[in-house]
Order: C-alpha cells, then structure tokens, then sequence
C-alpha cells in the first residue's frame, strides 16, 4: 500500500502538551507511503473526522493512521469514518500516542521520539493491512434444550415465546426434572408442582416446542448456527401416537412393587408407568428390566387391555436428526450419593451416618417426597423403617459439601435453605415433633432468606446446633446420633426417629460424556463451564452453546429459571436473523502448505480447527490439510504461535505485518 | 538457571546508553494495563516500544528472537494472568512454550536476564509502571545486547566439548540378518509391501524386487534412523513400504503417527532386536526389543555397555558458564553453511514449506551469518521441542560437525522435568506443544 494518511491528534493539550505534534507531522510525513501527515486539536471531533473523510477521499487513501488515543478508545470511531468516505474499515490503524506516551512521559525530545516510533510501527502496519469483511455465517432458527427441568422448561418456553422453534431432550420419561419431586419451596412455601405442572403442561402444548422424552442426545456436529444433533430415543415400548394416557395398562400390570426412580425409592411403582400422575407426557414408559413380557415373552396384560393398541413390545430404540442453530444445556443436578460405590475413592461416603445401613437415614430428596402432599404416603409423614410418625427428626447439613476429605470443597449453597424448609415442613405435618439441625454455618443470602431461617428458629422451634454429628447409631428402633455443639462447647446425643442427610450436589450422571459432544469445559467436579464467571456467566467457549442450571454450579430455583432466561435471550439474540455477523480478524490456513500435523487442532480453545482434505475440481484427493471453521474461530492466534511452517496466519495481525512493525523499530 | 554475574560487561555503568526495550502485550491485559498507567499518569522511562496483539497464545518464539535481531537490549512479553485469557487458555499455551524456550535459550548460553515475562492485568497500571521501569533500569545496567548478533562472530578462544577417544570399533555382522532379508524377500514377493527401506552395504537400501533382498545388512553399523524416508513424495509414490527400525527409531513413528503424518496400518514395520551401534546414545539406551513392530527379529543380548563410555558432552556444556555456552555456540555456527541437512535427515521435519523457505514475511534470516544461523537453530530445534526422538540423525548429518543434538537433548530434558513427557514413548500421551495443565510452573514469569 502506498498512500497512506497520517492524523496526529493534539487531543487538547493532552498530547501536545508533552510531544510536540508539528515535528511529529513532518518526521512522519517523510515515512515511505506516507502521502499526506496533518495534525488537529481533535481528531475525533466532528471537524476532525471530516477531515480525515475528506483526505481519504481527496488524497485517494488506500490506509490511514491516526495517532491519538488507545485504539480500545477510538477505533471504532475511526473505522466508522474510513467506512463512510469509502474505505475498508480494517485499513485503519491507531498509533496509541496519548495513554502510552503523552501521558507517561514528561520530557518532550524523548516523548516526540517515542511517538514517532510509534506511528512508525502503525504505518508498517497498516502497508500490510488487507481489506476485511465481515464473516457471515448462516443461522438455523431452532433451538436444543438438552433437560427438561425447571431451567430447560423456562430457556424452551422462553425461546419458543419469542417465536422460534425449541427440540427439547429429556431422558427421563417426563419433564419437570428435580422440582416436580419438591413438596414445598423456599422462601415461600408454595407448593412446587402448583408453580411447575403448569409450565410442563405449556411445554407438553406449545405449536414451536418438540419434545423428545425418554430420550438422550447421542451425537453432536458442526457448530454454532448450524448444529446437527442426533437423538437417541430409548424403546418406550408404547406408542406415544395412540396412547391416551387413559391409565387401564398400569392399573393392570401385576408386576407393581418395583422402586419408583421418581420417589427415590420411598414408593413403588407397576412396570409399565409414568413416573408421576401430573407427567408430561402422560405417556407410560415399560420398565425393560421387570417386564414379565419383555424378560420370558410372559403376562401381555397390558397388551390386551389397551383399547387404543398402543403398546408395542417390539419397540426399539430410534435415532432421529434435527438441525438447530443454537444449544441450551440445562441437564441440572444429582445429590451425592452417600451409600452407593463411588467412582473415585475419595467420594466414598460417611459410613459413621449410617446411609443404606438403617431403613431411616434418608436423603433431603427422600425427604421431599416423604413429606410431599403427592408422596408415596400421600401426605402423611411416615418414617421408612415401620411406617411410626419420627417425633424427632435430626438434620444434618453439608454432608460432602464444603468437605475437601470428600473432593467437594464447594458449598452446596441450597441446603441450608431446604433445611430450615424441612424443619417448618415437618413442624407444620407433625406438631408435637421436635427438629433439630447440626450446621456449620448458616448461609441465607437472598432475598426473604435469613428471615425464612429465623422463622424456622423462632416461629416453628427448630433447635439448630453449631457442630458436626461424629456417629449415627441404631438401638431400640432409635437411631442415636452423636455430635456436638461447639456454641455452647457441649458434646450432644439425640434420640432420633428419623435423620435426614443434605447431601451435597453434584453435576448429573452423564454430564462429562455430554459435555465432551458439545465440546464445552467442566470443571474438576464435572460442573460445566462458562466463558467468563462474570461477564460471560451463561456462555460456554464453543459458540452457539449456552448453559442454565444447575449443570454450572448449584444454585436453587430462582437463579436457575433466571439463568435459563438468560440463556434464552442470548439464544434469541442469536436466532434474530438469518445470518451472524461475525469479526473478520480470524485464522485461516493456507492448505497448500499445511502439512496437517494439527498441532493447531489440539491447541485451539474454542476447536475451530478441523481436519480437511483438499481435492481438485473433480473430486480427486491431493493432501490433508487443517481448515478453520470461521463460524468457531475467536481471533486469538494460538494456531500461528504453534504452526511450525506458518501455514496458519491471523487476519488482521498478519505475520506478515508483526513482522514489519518489528522491523521499523530497527 | 547459572549464575549470570561472571558474563563479561555486566552490571557496569554504562553511562548515557539508553536501551531499547520491545514489549509483546497482549490486547485485553497488558495492553490495557499499559493503557491505564497513562490514564492515571504513572511515569515511567520512553524506552520502550509495545506491539500489540490479540493474545499471549499468538506470542511466538520467533518474534522474541527477531526482538534481539532488530536491535532489542531487552524483551518483554506480558499478557493476562492465569485464569483471566479473554480466549481462556491462550495464556497457558504460552506459558508452556515459554518454559521449553527458556530451557533452549540457556542451552544456548542466553543472557535470560534480558528476556521478560510477566502477567499484567488491566487494572496493573502501577505494576506495568513498575516493570518497564525496573528493567529499563536493569538493562541500563546489563548495557547494550550485543552476544548474539552484533558480536556473534566466533571467538577462536571459545571452549570446546571433550570428544573422547575414537571408540574402537569392531565390525561385526549379527545373526539376524539371514531372517531379516528372507522376510524382506518374502514381504515383496508375496506383494504385502511394494518397497523395503532398509540398511544397504552403504547407506539405506531401497528394494522394491524381492530378488533385491541379498542387498540387506544388519550389523552394527545400521546406526541411521531410516523413517526419514517414509516422508519422502518419491518413496510415498511407490506404495506400501515395509521399514526396518531399531527400537530407538520406532519412536518417530510413535510421533509421526500422533502427527498423522503416517497411517500406521499402511506401513510394515520389520523391528530389529538391538544391542546397540556404538554410538554415544546407545550407552545410555533402554530399549532393546521394539513394541510396535509387525514383526521382530532377533534376540537382544543384554544392553552391550562400553567399557569406557564416552564423555558426556551435554553435562559438560551445561558446566559451562551461560557466556562459555554462547562462546561455543558462536564458534560451532560459524562454520553453519546452511545446507539444511539436518533439516533433511531429521524424521520430524516434513513442513511441506520449511518456515526458513518462506520469504514473506522473513522470520529467519537465510543468509548463513551469525544471525541467521542462530535464528535457524533456534527455530530447528524448537521445532523439535518434545518431538525430538534423539537419533542423532542431524549431528551425524551435519557436515560441518556440529553437534546439534546437544540442542533437542535439553528441549527433550526440560519436556521430560516439566511435564513427564518422552517423545515416543507413550502413543496415547498428550502432546506437550498443544496442551497445558494449569499447575505448569510459572516461577519465571513475573
């Protein structure tokens, strides 16, 4: 390039007071390809920008330098500029002379000679500019919500509101994920499926939502805007297209004492089922490992009480395709499970609480479903062990959680919540009962929460003890638990009926495995990662992939429907149109001499790099060669640094121009 | 790191030398820090001069290198702290490359002192201040750069490496070479390979008729390592090869395979049991019997140890001072022709288009000066970094002997201290140079 404009800014005072601009002006004027170098008291003011317009139009410009502020101040306004007088906003450079030199430096020969050296690095710059456009990539206006739980529900709704169609994934045989399980929630005590049935019920009848239940994402290819997903949808044995719903099948099935999943294993359910009256849909699934049919071809009553003839015992698992532009992971939470073998010895869980020992040690989720209006014991709390109502009920509080023996150093952060939920829960079922809590801190941050525990204190007499419990023992049909008060330094022993355990959470079964088809970061937990904690809270590093719920970190309900509308909004903002506008400062591979060893393709954070063949015209294969996807690519080089031939080039930082802005400082 | 105080012309005055100093920042922290010490007006020295780029991960070892090249007394590379990469893991690619670079810089007799890494965030102002102003005051102190380039001419009075005495050498057929070409002839006429790569009375045999098979030899003179020529465009052209390795060359077919430079399926490896070549390598050498061979012939006697093993040649120019070092390494590259043979040897190097070859932009200087045959070596053996088999082809094939090995012997160590990797070794092991872990020392960086 050889007509290159110079605009040294004054900026006020603020340049000129320490580097004196008219020498500046005429040292630069005399730079190879330099044609026209002027200075003004303010660049970026409107007469400034005219007459850079105007230069770029009288003089011919073919690239411009402006040297005045730090280009993250006023680039844009200077591309803007270059662009309405006709010139390709990439062949603008700024040659920062004010925060990295006017401002730092208060000798003027030295200050004047830093920044003409510079301007001098920006005009080798901007000789080697090439004009860029911007990349269009073409969207495909669905999208995937991988989880049928509150935040897969609130992202799918949210989505399909704004007018776009939704494929929602849920391996379960219904939606409504942990939340349709909760009896009552914090800090309201509003009753959980009265909030969330309705909202499963929108899914189930939504024209732009399609859900594939009892089903799992299977495979994942290509990239953000144009995603295909493979869908596995596991044998269901019934056919959803002429079922009813009308109940005859699980009524009859003989086989009805098998441990319902939904419960956790506190009620019972038939072979044939649905996982709870209010389902979505309320379709039955036929459990393959009990059904008397499908293990020795026995019983068929089922088959030959369903009037619709839906049932179908040859089904077999389908693998469909949909195509979608955008992915909301929302597969949520598991509690960790204290009793069952774990798959890395650290887990192994507290054997002193006696879990999976005694019928009458339970879990928080047990717990829910014991006291749930809707629970196996319809309403009435029962212990497990004889079915006595427990007239003392200890909690005990961060059991895994915030402990680094079990590899779970983080806080759970919702359980101090449902526990002080539990004890109103229990006070309000079983009035003469007494609960008591062992904690270690309290932590209600939000809002109406620190009051919610004060009321479970003061109003409904939970006794709280400050302190861990060291051993859970059985005698008499009591459970003896021993721990101690460090408040009041006293060691303590309740008699209980019952013990509830809040076990930590823990990223869902599968998450790792999943994440790994999306190509999207976990943590060491297995929890997923955003892009950044803080600005990209609901962004992962693979385009076109968003994350709500729980998957990301335990949270409770309300930050995770507010997370799931986040996501849908930087999905929706996505889907606006039919093509994505992306910046053209990206990688790209010159294939006629990669030599495809694909150290770049291992290297890229955000896989934008994928395996190619280059073939002639008809078809015939010449090499290999490393391709970058432009829908993936961010911009940042680290191909370049690892490509040994330099095959790999950023656009817009060119080794071509480092080069030169290096070698001008000779 | 040695001890750098006994380098000549160090920490005198050297008055009224301003330093040049080149700073490669990376566009979301370093360069906004650098920004925000302007905006709260932090003072601090004008020398030096800051290239802006959108990431650490984008800062190469080439640039460091044409940094001193252009007249750099010093060289700064800063970017975003761990953790905070706006591409987030940018910065730890970088770092990984930086501490084998570091590693290949002291080999190399490298004053480290004039080479910078820090982290600076957007909102270190204060500490951008800081660091400019401590090392320009540094490098006023360490005076102008000069080792490399502007005296890079060779000192005749430069140290040189013990050699030993010749080996005494006792020519000697092994046992395995009757198996060797039956199964060769076999593997041609039988049409299961279209060529055989093996050893010939004088350098490689190349056999593609089955009647050819009396040509090889197996001996204890089949010291090269013959996968370089499975690279070849004309030996590719034939069809299927059969190669014949020892269990030190297997190696880079480990590498080249993870380099998907070679489909291993399509390739008959004829692994030879190996007692050693009485080379220097061979003394220190464990693998005796190959372990991904198609077939394997012979039966290794125990390692054949040297009653008087050479000299150890690396710990001996590690001994050296950094300034020795450089010494050396002035006076070994000046006898550097630039004839890239142990470019062509090597089994690695297989770039369709050598970065030395490519003219625009010049990353490194063609002419065989003391720049450009430093800037050659550099990038040769970087390129190496944890790639490295150690065959020693290159040292062997050098016709000026230098013994660049010594180079790929220390990026082999620091790969092997730093992340437990041997090049070769482990088909399933990560590569060093396209991954990171986030505990990867940082001790350097400032």
């Amino acid at each position: 390039m050889s007509k290159i404009g110079v605009f040294t800014c004054w900026c006020g005072e603020n340049i000129a007071r320490t580097v004196d601009v008219d020498e500046v002006a005429k040292r630069v004027a005399g730079f190879p390809g330099v044609v026209c170098s002027l200075n003004y008291k303010y660049m970026c003011s409107d007469p400034g920008q005219a007459m850079v317009r105007e230069k770029i139009a009288s003089e011919k410009l073919d690239g411009i330098v402006v040297a005045s502020c730090s280009p993250h101040m006023h680039l844009k306004t200077f591309r803007k500029a270059a662009q309405t007088a006709g010139l390709n906003p990439y062949l603008v450079e700024m040659a920062n002379i004010r925060e990295q030199c006017s401002w730092v430096h208060h000798d003027k020969p030295s200050a004047t000679a830093k920044a003409i050296d510079i301007i001098r690095l920006s005009v080798a710059k901007v000789r080697n500019d090439v004009p860029l456009r911007p990349i269009q990539v073409p969207v495909t206006r669905r999208a995937l919500v991988i989880g049928g739980g509150v935040a897969g529900i609130q992202a799918a709704l949210d989505i399909a509101d704004a007018g776009h169609e939704v494929v929602m994934v849920e391996r379960e045989p219904s939606i409504g994920g942990k939340m349709a399980g909760l009896s009552e929630t914090f800090p309201t005590l509003d009753c959980s499926q009265c909030i969330l049935t309705p909202r499963m019920v929108e899914v189930g009848q939504h024209p732009r939502i399609k859900l594939y239940s009892y089903s799992e994402v299977e495979a994942v290819d290509g990239f953000v805007g144009n995603f295909k997903i493979k869908i596995r949808q596991k044998a269901r044995y019934v056919d959803v297209s002429k079922c009813t719903g009308c109940g005859d099948c699980w009524s009859v099935c003989p086989l009805k004492k098998n441990p319902s999943e939904f419960d956790y294993g506190m009620g019972m359910r038939p072979a044939i089922y649905i996982p709870f009256p209010q389902a979505v849909p309320a379709r039955p699934v036929i459990d393959k490992k009990v059904c008397a049919k499908l293990i020795r071809n026995g019983c068929g009553l089922c088959e030959k009480k369903c009037k619709a003839g839906a049932i179908d015992f040859k089904d077999e698992d389908r693998v469909v395709e949909e195509s979608v532009g955008c992915i909301v992971v929302a597969t949520g939470y598991k509690l960790y499970n204290i009793a069952k073998e774990q798959p890395k010895a650290s887990l192994a869980g507290y054997g002193e609480y006696g879990y999976g020992k005694y019928k009458d040690v339970i879990d928080s989720l047990q717990f829910e479903r014991l006291i749930s209006a809707s629970g196996p014991t319809g309403g009435v709390f029962k212990r497990p062990s004889d079915g006595a109502i427990p007239k003392n009920v200890v909690f005990i509080s961060c059991v895994g959680s915030r402990d680094n023996a079990k590899g779970m150093p983080y806080c759970s952060k919702i359980c101090c919540m449902y526990t002080a939920k539990h004890t109103m829960l229990y006070k309000h079922k079983v009035h003469d009962g007494q609960a008591h809590v062992f904690y270690m801190d309290i932590r209600a941050g939000g809002k109406g929460y620190d009051e919610f525990v004060r009321r479970a204190i003061e109003q409904d007499g939970a006794r709280y003890y400050r302190g861990r419990v060291s051993k859970i023992t059985q005698e008499n049909g009591k459970l003896i638990v021993r721990g101690a008060d460090t408040l009041a330094g006293t060691p303590v022993e309740i008699e209980a009926d019952l013990v509830v355990l809040a076990s930590a959470m823990r990223p869902a079964d599968g998450v790792e495995e999943l994440a790994q088809k999306l190509n999207i970061g976990y943590d060491e937990f297995g929890f997923l990662m955003e892009s950044h904690p803080k600005l990209r809270p609901v962004e992962t590093n693979t385009g076109g992939v968003f994350i709500a719920g729980a998957c990301q970190a335990p949270k409770d309900i309300p930050e995770a429907v507010a997370q799931a509308s986040a996501a849908a909004s930087k999905v929706q903002v996505m889907l606006a149109a039919d093509e994505l506008t992306r910046e053209p400062e990206i990688a790209a591979i010159n294939e006629q001499t990669c030599a495809a060893c694909y150290t770049c393709l291992h290297t890229c954070p955000y896989h934008a790099i994928e395996r190619a063949e280059v073939r002639t015209g008809r078809g015939v294969f010449i090499k290999n060669t490393a391709r970058v996807n432009a829908g993936l690519c961010m911009g940042c080089g680290t191909c370049v640094s690892v490509c040994p031939s330099k095959s790999a080039d950023l656009q817009g930082f060119s080794e071509q121009q480092i080069y030169a802005m290096v070698e001008s400082l000779v | 790191m040695s001890d750098d105080s006994t380098r000549d012309g160090t920490m005198t005055e050297n008055k009224g030398f301003e330093p040049k100093i080149v700073a490669y920042v990376c566009n979301w922290c370093t360069y906004l820090g650098a920004d925000l010490a302007g905006t709260t007006r932090l003072e601090y020295p004008p020398n030096v001069r800051i290239i802006r780029l959108p990431c650490t991960g984008r800062i190469d070892f080439n640039l460091i290198v044409k940094g001193f090249e252009i007249g750099a007394d010093a060289v700064l590379v800063s970017g975003c702290h761990p953790g905070d990469c706006h591409y987030t893991a940018g910065n730890y690619h970088a770092r990984r490359r930086w501490i084998l670079f570091r590693e290949l810089l002291d080999t190399l007799g490298f004053d480290l002192r004039r080479i910078h890494f820090t982290w600076i965030s957007a909102a270190e102002g204060k500490k951008w201040q800081q660091v400019i102003t401590e090392m320009t005051e540094q490098t006023r102190q360490l005076g102008p750069y000069t080792d490399l380039y502007a005296n890079g001419s060779a000192q005749d009075s430069a140290n040189d490496l013990p050699s030993g005495p010749p080996t005494p050498f006792e020519f000697k057929t092994l046992p395995a070479e009757g198996a060797l070409r039956e199964s060769c002839r076999k593997l041609l006429a039988d049409g299961t390979v279209k060529v055989v790569i093996g050893y010939g009375q004088r350098g490689p045999a190349i056999l593609t008729r089955a009647e050819d098979a009396g040509r090889l030899v197996w001996n204890n003179r089949c010291v090269s390592n013959l996968t370089t020529y499975l690279k070849r465009k004309e030996i590719k052209a034939l069809g299927k090869p059969a190669v014949v390795v020892k269990p030190c060359d297997e190696k880079s077919l480990v590498v080249l395979e993870k380099e998907s430079q070679l489909d291993r399926k399509n390739i008959h490896v004829i692994g030879m049991a190996c007692e050693g070549v009485g080379e220097p390598k061979c003394t220190f050498c464990t693998a005796r019997t190959p372990r991904f061979a198609d077939e394997t012939l012979g039966e290794a006697a125990g390692p054949a140890s040297l009653a008087d093993p050479p000299p150890n040649r690396f710990a001996a120019l590690m001994a050296m001072a950094p300034a020795e070092r450089m010494a050396f390494w002035a006076k070994q590259f000046d006898r550097c022709v630039k004839c890239y043979a142990c470019r062509q040897v090597c089994p690695m190097c297989y770039c369709e288009r050598c970065i030395a070859d490519k003219n625009r932009p010049i990353a490194i200087d063609p002419a065989p000066s003391a720049k450009g045959n430093f800037a050659w070596q550099i990038a040769r053996a970087f390129h190496l970094a944890a790639r490295c088999v150690g065959c020693g082809e290159c040292s062997r094939a050098c016709p000026a002997g230098i013994d660049l090995a010594l180079l790929n012997i220390a990026l082999h160590k620091a790969a092997q201290v730093n992340f437990g990797y041997d090049a070769g070794v482990d088909p399933a092991a990560e590569p060093v140079v396209g991954s990171y872990a986030l505990q990867d020392k940082e001790d350097f960086i400032g």
